[in-house]
């Protein structure tokens, strides 16, 4: 169905080929993955599938790049609109109308078919993408997987026999992610389309991956393959995949289930063995944050209900939950947004939403999940400038702080062309550089690859390491098993679980990372603890 | 993170002038022929010699001609330079710009002066180049008289108009800076004054009643009617074309260097003028792997 046939593509001014001497091949109906780290070269790649590489970027393409018979070099990427369907990151800038019937009849419009054949393409793409009872709303009332969802309807409307996704749930909370991703499975299994997805949540995609096209962007060749192979040797892999690589079983399982067949003779090994012990739980730090019986009601909804919880300096809080209990509203009064509707919120000893904005940035730092909106200026060096100003820091303070939090950053980039990971670093500078006791973030693992999730598993580490308090709301359970030291459930705005991490975490069928799923019941949580594990039984043995 | 996609241009692209509608020999040449003929539709009155009582016959119905002949002329530079040169991006470029140039003026269609409706042409045909600038002022307007339900007579004369501006902005000397910003709100104040009074010209002659001191006397050479002409704009548009010229020339002082960033940023990101090669292939060989 795709063909590269040795295929080299320069940006034009680049002294490197993106892509070099890239052979691969994806057949009929198969759903392909593309794995690399961010920079790598996965979105070109998929752009040159439909020819807007090179026909809208620019640049020298050698080689032949061929979907269904046709040539990119002959073809441009309007001739290609039928076969190819193209979606990306953030839906809604792909919008061109208002209301969903109407965004799924647009692609077919401008292919300009039949009326009576655009109705029912538009039932059926409401029905394979489950958006009936969608139908009417207006785009910008939707959340981010539906509006996602809708994105990839108005692709399927035009009958492409090949789907391209790049980064698809990248802006997406995760319980989105997931909605969008098991979409994406049904369409590959019910309609037997050809999918390329470049995708940085793969514990969700793996096991439904026919194969993996790995580019690992340091120069080596693309290394191309069935999925359990090519994972074998990846740099950048899902903690189930590292657990399977650990223990060295074969064929490396990609679902909890192959693993958890395969995960006898480890359980035995580990016998005897216990993780680390949590942080103390009784800590005499300072308190830095208190809720005592704190409610927030917005008109006749409860989000938060008397909640009493505190939060000591070099803890790290998970608060977890589904998407509309509570979290996020916890962390933004906490942030001083308004004060709740009774009971006191507190962030060293203060009610914050007292304080003055210079003030209550040196107490308390909120990163958004969107770490775009606290940016605006147009480089990465103004808004560092415009950070110190604004919070009356020597100059050069808030630069300073971004060169420890991710290194290199260019000074001239405008803040819209960084990547997600890079976005959060200027946002957690901007947030750091005034040294806050208290950090909050707000799902801050959306958008990031496995590096930049290790980075900031560190970051948050040393942070708690060095006496500041940090709250993480958050669906990113992973996260919450390497950085966590305690964790709180809540539940229609009432705090329905709160102790260690460990405790909460693997107790529960939702919350528990991959390791914890395999090795149930033993309380594992990461593939680093039982690295360390077995490294000490060796040494023992 | 690494870096990312490293498709952004080159510098050579990010601080230089790109042609995203590019002048080629026919298209230049009908520019230049229609140009001319917009030049004779304004300023026929001045030149007019010999016999006045045909002149005066004339003088109600020449205007007409020019409204006849100038929309088909334009639509024949827009063709020549669509040709090859206008891809998807530049359209979609374009359709954006006219919309938001068009939208500016739907909040104020000219009341007292307040039409910011070049303040986004001048930046754009800057930064996008002349032939942008010309494409872009036409579209303004046409879409705007749409809006607006400003069509009428004048509106090929202001399509031409607006134009010229956007034509002129391109062609700008390359300073940067702060002498960048001071040179485009010169040019929008300077544009908005000659804009209006060379509006003013196309009905003066019938406008301006036939016995007063500014009236058009047919034939009577140039010197005296460019004189009842200046008088005629000095009493009726001079203060609005005034009052025009200060908020465009104010709105690029002030937001001259976001647009400006905006401008650039996004003709950098669409990759402009940036070529698109395709190399040979090297001895393909048919036996592709893993098929």
């Amino acid at each position: 169905m795709i063909r590269f046939s040795d295929v080299t593509f320069t940006y034009d001014g680049a002294e490197h080929p993106t892509l070099e001497r890239v052979e691969l091949a994806v057949g009929e109906g198969e759903l392909c993955v593309v794995v690399g780290p961010t920079g790598s070269g996965k979105t070109t790649l998929l752009r040159a599938i439909n020819g807007l590489v090179p026909h809208f970027t620019g640049g020298r393409l050698a080689g032949e790049v061929l979907v269904d018979g046709r040539s990119t070099r002959e073809f441009r990427p309007r001739e290609l609109a039928d076969v190819v369907g193209m979606v990306g990151q953030n839906p809604a800038a792909s919008f061109v109308t208002e209301v969903v019937e109407d965004e799924l009849a647009y692609t077919m419009e401008n292919l300009g078919l039949a009326p009576d054949a655009m109705r029912r393409r538009v039932e059926d793409a409401l029905d394979l993408l489950s958006l009936h009872e969608l139908r009417n709303r207006p785009l910008a009332t939707l959340s981010g997987g539906q509006q996602q969802r809708v994105a990839i309807g108005a692709v399927l409307t035009a009958s492409p026999r090949v789907l391209v996704l790049d980064e698809p749930t990248s802006a997406l909370d995760p319980a989105a992610a997931e909605e969008v991703l098991s979409s994406l499975t049904r369409l590959v299994h019910d309609l037997g389309l050809t999918v390329l997805l470049a995708e940085h949540r793969l514990e969700r995609v793996l096991p439904f991956a026919d194969s993996v096209v790995l580019i690992p962007g340091d120069g080596r060749a693309l290394v191309v393959g069935p999925a359990a192979e090519v994972m074998r040797n990846s740099p950048v892999a899902p903690p189930l995949v590292d657990l399977g690589r650990l223990a060295g079983w074969s064929p490396l399982p990609l679902s909890v289930r192959d693993a958890r067949r395969q995960a006898g003779p480890l359980r035995l090994r580990l016998e005897g063995a216990a993780p680390r012990p949590p942080l103390s739980a009784d800590l005499i730090t300072p308190v830095e944050a208190r809720l005592s019986k704190a409610s927030v009601h917005y008109d006749r909804v409860v989000a938060l209900d008397v909640v009493s919880l505190e939060v000591r300096a070099g803890e790290v809080v998970a608060i977890m939950g589904r998407n509309g209990s509570g979290k996020s509203t916890l962390l933004s009064h906490l942030a001083g947004a308004r004060p709740p509707t009774s009971g006191t919120v507190a962030v060293g000893g203060v009610d914050p939403s007292s304080l003055a904005p210079r003030a209550l940035v040196a107490r308390v730092g909120l990163v958004p999940q969107d770490a775009g909106i606290i940016l605006y200026s147009d480089s990465v060096g103004s808004e560092c400038a415009a950070a110190d100003r604004d919070t009356g820091l020597p100059p050069g303070t808030t630069a300073a702080v971004l060169e420890r939090v991710l290194p290199g950053l260019p000074v001239d980039r405008h803040p819209r062309d960084l990547s997600e990971g890079q976005r959060l670093a200027l946002a957690l500078a901007i947030v750091l550089a005034p040294a806050p006791p208290l950090i909050l973030l707000d799902e801050p693992t959306r958008g990031l690859d496995y590096p930049g999730k290790a980075r900031l598993v560190r970051l948050l580490t040393e942070l708690a390491a060095s006496g500041h308090a940090v709250l993480i709301a958050t669906h990113d359970v992973e996260l919450v098993a390497q950085v966590a030291t305690r964790a709180v459930v809540l539940a229609e705005g009432e705090v329905v679980a709160d102790g260690p991490a460990r405790d909460v975490v693997c107790h529960s069928p939702v919350f528990a990372p991959q390791v914890a799923k395999v090795l149930a019941p033993d309380p594992w949580l990461t593939v680093d603890e039982i690295r360390d594990a077995l490294n000490v039984e060796i040494v023992h043995g | 993170m690494a870096e990312p996609r490293s498709d952004l241009a080159p510098d050579a692209v990010r601080h230089s002038q790109v042609a995203v509608v590019r002048l080629r020999p026919r298209a230049s040449v009908l520019l230049a022929v229609t140009t001319l003929v917009g030049v004779v539709g304004f300023t026929w009155p001045l030149f007019l010699h010999g016999n006045a009582a045909a002149g005066q016959a004339h003088a109600a119905d020449a205007p007409w001609i020019f409204i006849a002949v100038l929309p088909l002329l334009l639509a024949a530079v827009l063709s020549a330079l669509a040709e090859g040169s206008l891809d998807a991006k530049a359209i979609a470029l374009l359709g954006i710009l006219a919309a938001c140039g068009a939208a500016l003026r739907v909040p104020s269609p000219g009341v007292a002066g307040f039409e910011p409706v070049f303040f986004l042409l001048i930046p754009a045909g800057r930064v996008l180049g002349r032939g942008f600038g010309f494409v872009l002022g036409v579209l303004t307007i046409v879409a705007s008289a749409l809006i607006t339900g400003g069509v009428g007579p004048w509106l090929p004369f202001q399509m031409f108009g607006a134009a010229w501006i956007g034509f002129g902005a391109g062609c700008l000397p390359p300073v940067r800076g702060r002498f960048e910003i001071g040179m485009l709100a010169g040019y929008a104040a300077v544009a908005c004054i000659l804009f209006g009074t060379v509006l003013n010209m196309w009905f003066w002659p019938f406008g301006a009643g036939t016995h007063t001191s500014f009236s058009f006397v047919p034939g009577a050479g140039l010197i005296h009617n460019l004189h009842s002409f200046i008088l005629f704009d000095l009493t009726t548009s001079l203060g609005f074309d005034l009052t025009r010229a200060i908020t465009n020339g104010v709105l690029v002082l002030v937001l001259g260097r976001p647009v400006l960033a905006a401008l650039r940023r996004a003709s950098r990101r669409a990759a402009f003028g940036v070529p698109v090669v395709h190399e040979p292939t090297p001895c393909l060989t048919n036996e592709a792997p893993g098929d």
